[in-house]
């Protein structure tokens, strides 16, 4: 018992070694290469928190990262609605895969940055083209899942359902749906991933404010501590996202062990 | 004067066929029998063939290619209230609780919460899982799922009660009880039971009258009442006398 | 000593869990032998320490006198699901053990040949398990593990979840295999019934942690009648002793 418990504690060290690690050599590359194209994070910081004195494009750090959650977000709620949606109704019903299905299928391969120029033109560069690119870019993934997850079903217990008298709307809502679920979840996270990277993509051409926007900003005047700070929020965020589905994902499928 | 029985379910030249691309595949041959009202009736064949087929035709969840069912006297084809069923592998949803999975039927009747939770509770004593409510099926034993079955089956008060085979995957001491307890649980409520299984001992000791089928395709051999008072004794010389009897009888399927 | 078989004080633990709590038994040469127990008590975990799949926390195993060597020793086994090689042959796949062990190739066919006739399975040597029904496919695992004469045939409730019919077909087409071959054989099942039919001896296992509550010697004659009194009345005994289970 002893021997396993030791054994444990390596495994929750281990990754605070890796992380110190990694710091550690930043911090020694910096230094290495003279602190300017590879600040150390203590400049990183120094410069983040600048923000807070001299905004950029009027608003401080926290300013910049709210919108482009704000961005984000409304899209990964259109796409996840959607998407969910369609993929229960493509799911269950072949009529519905053959011919909305097939129709989806033709826009799927192509990559969300291709639409950037045609959205442009079409919408020019306010929201609206950044929020349904967005929705381009992370659509897909948690439609097929969904679709995939609702054709998963058992069908012993789409008989169980038959056999306790449960309508199709019933069996749809207490059987189905909670089998789909784990594969809806997956198809949430990459969603959310795509869609993340989709926005900084987005704000890197034409936006006025946004993570993505500081970090152009910032490439254009060479300061890459800005560069460099923003992107490891923009990981922080989407590490954040993570952790935070995968705990509802615990708290929604409490039999999943 | 010989108690006149209701017949409960007749089945008449009942037949199924899977059509293939190329070739026909019988499965269910010209099988008629009739189940009376409060017996325990039990169907016995050999392994893997046809039984769960005419189940499924029985309780409607498949098509018949021809013959007759007839349930309560009505022409029957769709599932309806009258029969619930109990099933051999894993049929309990396992995103549900106990209580959950046991209430499944009485919430798709719409019934109000507080209610259906009561008959659902009754049910849940009686086949000995007071406790267990809110577990989920992984954490249950075999015997103890297929007891949330029974409970739920029993919970939308059909007349009757089909079961598949519900003990055939649990060892060999927890079958024993288990058939036990389905008697006792049958005494206190009484339902049409229509029971099917491969085991010889297992139809010897719970049923009123076994129909035996014949291999594939399934049609009926022969049929047996079974006289001895319940509980039976697994080594009383009559029970076995009436075990190899029926063994002589029932088909080597290889 | 004719003991093929010697088990020694078997203890394995997992951490702060007991499985196993100091097994000894012998098992004689050519001697069939059963284990009951119910489910869940360790009988797996014992199986996987009689194949040295894993190590006990402490105990020994003899074959032969000497300690139980993967390398040395030859140990077969048959589980619940069948587990012929989807891209052998009948025939191929009763060779198996025989052509691995480097056997030369007239032995091999003899064996197989024989093994073929006990089973019955002559005009199906050149079929393959995709076309086989279940019941069949285990009966060629079984006649793959007695054609490698074993120094110890396992065999983990092969007929799990056969019907009667089938499973007495079976049982009396293991016996026969069996006492042509004259392997030893340790039998593993919850089936009573089945353990009186087929063994010499019945060991009976405890609950975890688990330890033999008992042996019994089935000294019936064979072929063994299931409705006669004496076969009943050692149904009855084991039965009455695992009440507690």
């Amino acid at each position: 018992m002893e021997q396993f418990k030791k054994k444990n504690l390596i495994y929750q060290i281990l990754p605070l070694v890796s992380v110190s690690a990694l710091i550690l050599s930043w911090i020694a590359f910096s230094l290495a290469t003279g602190g300017i194209i590879f600040p150390g994070p203590a400049s990183v910081v120094r410069r983040i928190l600048k923000t807070f004195e001299t905004p950029i494009a009027g608003m401080t750090i926290i300013g910049h990262t709210l919108i482009s959650l704000k961005r984000v977000l409304t899209g990964l709620f259109i796409s996840c609605v959607s998407g969910i949606s369609i993929g229960i109704l493509v799911g269950s019903n072949r009529y519905l895969k053959a011919t909305l299905g097939s129709f989806l299928e033709i826009f799927r391969p192509i990559p969300p940055i291709a639409w950037i120029p045609i959205m442009i033109m079409w919408f020019g560069i306010g929201e609206l083209p950044k929020i349904l690119l967005i929705v381009l870019g992370s659509f897909f993934p948690v439609m097929l899942n969904t679709a995939s997850g609702i054709s998963l079903v058992n069908k012993i217990n789409l008989d169980v359902g038959q056999i306790f008298g449960g309508s199709k709307i019933s069996i749809l809502k207490e059987i189905v749906l909670p089998t789909a679920l784990p594969s809806i979840f997956s198809g949430i996270r990459t969603s959310v991933s795509c869609g993340w990277t989709v926005v900084l993509a987005a704000e890197m051409m034409g936006a006025q404010q946004g993570l993505g926007l500081l970090v152009m900003k910032g490439w254009g005047i060479n300061d890459m501590a800005l560069v460099l700070g923003a992107v490891i929020i923009i990981a922080f965020i989407g590490a954040m996202f993570s952790y935070l589905l995968k705990r509802a994902e615990r708290l929604l499928m409490p039999w999943n062990r | 004067m010989e108690q006149i029985k209701t017949k409960k379910v007749k089945v008449r030249n009942l037949s199924k066929i899977f059509f293939q691309k190329s070739s026909s595949f019988e499965v269910v041959k010209d099988v008629s029998f009739d189940v009376y009202d409060g017996e325990f009736l039990v169907l016995l064949g050999p392994g893997r063939c046809g039984k769960t087929v005419l189940l499924n035709m029985l309780i409607g969840t498949e098509t018949r290619t021809s013959g007759e069912i007839h349930i309560n006297g009505a022409e029957s084809g769709k599932p309806s209230p009258a029969m619930s069923m109990v099933f051999q592998k894993k049929a309990l949803l396992p995103f549900k609780t106990v209580m959950e999975n046991v209430e499944l039927g009485l919430k798709f009747q719409k019934i109000e919460k507080e209610p259906r939770r009561k008959i659902c509770q009754k049910y849940i004593d009686l086949v000995g899982l007071h406790g267990f409510e809110n577990s989920y099926p992984h954490e249950l034993s075999g015997g103890m799922q297929q007891r949330a079955g029974i409970a739920r089956a029993y919970a939308v008060s059909p007349d009757i009660l089909i079961m598949d085979e519900p003990f055939g995957a649990l060892d060999a001491q927890t079958r024993y009880q288990m058939e036990e307890e389905l008697l006792q649980i049958w005494e206190k409520e009484r339902k049409t039971i229509i029971f099917v299984t491969n085991n010889i001992e297992e139809a010897v000791y719970l049923a009123d009258r076994i129909i035996l089928l014949s291999s594939c395709p399934a049609h009926v051999k022969a049929v047996f009442p079974i006289e001895l008072p319940k509980p039976r004794d697994l080594f009383d010389p009559e029970f076995l006398r009436i075990r190899e009897q029926i063994e002589t009888q029932t088909d080597l399927s290889l | 000593m004719d003991e093929k078989v010697k088990v020694e004080h078997l203890t394995k633990k997992y951490g702060d869990l007991l499985v196993l709590d100091d097994i000894s038994f012998s098992i004689k040469k050519g001697e069939f032998l059963c284990i009951v127990g119910p489910t869940g008590c360790g009988k797996t975990t014992f199986l996987n320490l009689l194949t040295k799949i894993i190590e006990p926390t402490s105990g020994n195993i003899y074959i032969d006198g000497i300690p139980a060597d993967p390398k040395v020793h030859n140990i077969s086994s048959v589980f619940q699901e069948p587990s012929a090689f989807p891209w052998l042959t009948a025939e191929e796949n009763i060779e198996y053990g025989l052509r691995i062990k480097k056997y030369d190739n007239k032995y091999i066919k003899e064996q197989s040949s024989k093994i073929l006739a006990l089973l019955g399975l002559e005009d199906y040597k050149n079929v393959y398990p995709r076309d086989m029904s279940v019941s069949m496919e285990q009966r060629v695992v079984i006649g793959r593990a007695f054609a490698m004469n074993p120094d110890l045939l396992l065999m983990d409730e092969p007929y799990g979840q056969m019907d009667i019919k089938m499973r007495y077909y079976l049982e009396d087409e293991v016996i026969r295999l069996w006492k042509v071959t004259g392997s030893t054989v340790l039998f593993v099942t919850h089936n009573l019934e089945e353990a009186v039919y087929l063994a010499e001896r019945v060991l009976v296992l405890t609950n975890k942690p688990a330890t033999i509550k008992t042996e019994i010697d089935v000294g019936l004659e064979r072929p063994r009648k299931v409705s006669s009194p004496d076969f009943v009345e050692i149904r009855k005994q084991l039965t009455d002793m695992i009440k507690w289970w």
